[in-house]
């Protein structure tokens, strides 16, 4: 029953990443871009997290931790490049 | 018992959420209204997630989690207005219905405003 649920649960955000890349490829400016980039990092987040929940093994949490860092700093970097044509 | 009808509930919110939080950014005609969507509700969207795997019980999980969601509830609104002033600053049309730019800089409403008044 939980293996069920574990594999259901990892379906449906397997469909909203792929809504996620979508809009990513076909979104309407560069920012609205980034921003879906990062909402894309999230649910990746959540997809090891669940991961992690469902072989009872902590190391998939120091991946979604890692990950959701170097989206910020992908995020600070991408956006400040794009406003003054330089990083920092 | 208890913990596995919790944690199932759990993730069901979390689902719950971040489809919202997807369908808002499809959905949204402007960066300025998309930022709402996808900053507030993917964040809170991932939290269920979290505490339904601290409820394990397992000390390992449980740091890696609340260090996940610490560094989230510090990055998460950093990232949005970094997102949201880039877009400002670089003049990205505002879409929204009935939206105005209430800022006083040169091309803003407020500013058409403040000539009409001289």
């Amino acid at each position: 029953m939980p293996a069920l649920m574990f594999n259901l649960a990892l379906i449906w955000l397997a469909l909203l990443l792929l809504a996620t890349i979508l809009l990513v490829i076909r979104a309407r400016s560069t920012m609205v871009r980034l921003l879906a980039a990062d909402v894309l990092t999230l649910i990746l987040v959540a997809v090891l997290v669940l991961f992690a929940q469902r072989e009872g093994a902590a190391y998939y949490l120091d991946a979604a931790l890692i990950l959701a860092l170097l989206s910020f700093i992908g995020v600070i970097a991408a956006g400040r490049y794009y406003r003054s044509g330089r990083p920092f | 018992m208890w913990r596995e009808i919790l944690s199932g509930v759990l993730i069901v919110v979390g689902l719950f959420i971040l489809s919202v939080s997807v369908y808002g950014m499809l959905k949204m005609p402007d960066i300025y209204t998309s930022i709402h969507a996808a900053s507030k509700a993917a964040f809170l969207g991932i939290m269920p997630f979290l505490i339904s795997a601290m409820l394990n019980g397992n000390p390992a999980v449980i740091t890696r989690a609340l260090l996940i969601a610490a560094f989230l509830i510090l990055t998460t609104p950093i990232s949005a207005h970094i997102i949201g002033q880039a877009a400002y600053l670089t003049r990205e049309p505002m879409e929204t219905e009935g939206a105005i730019d209430e800022s006083g800089r040169e091309g803003s409403a407020e500013s058409a405003v403040t000539k009409a008044g001289d």
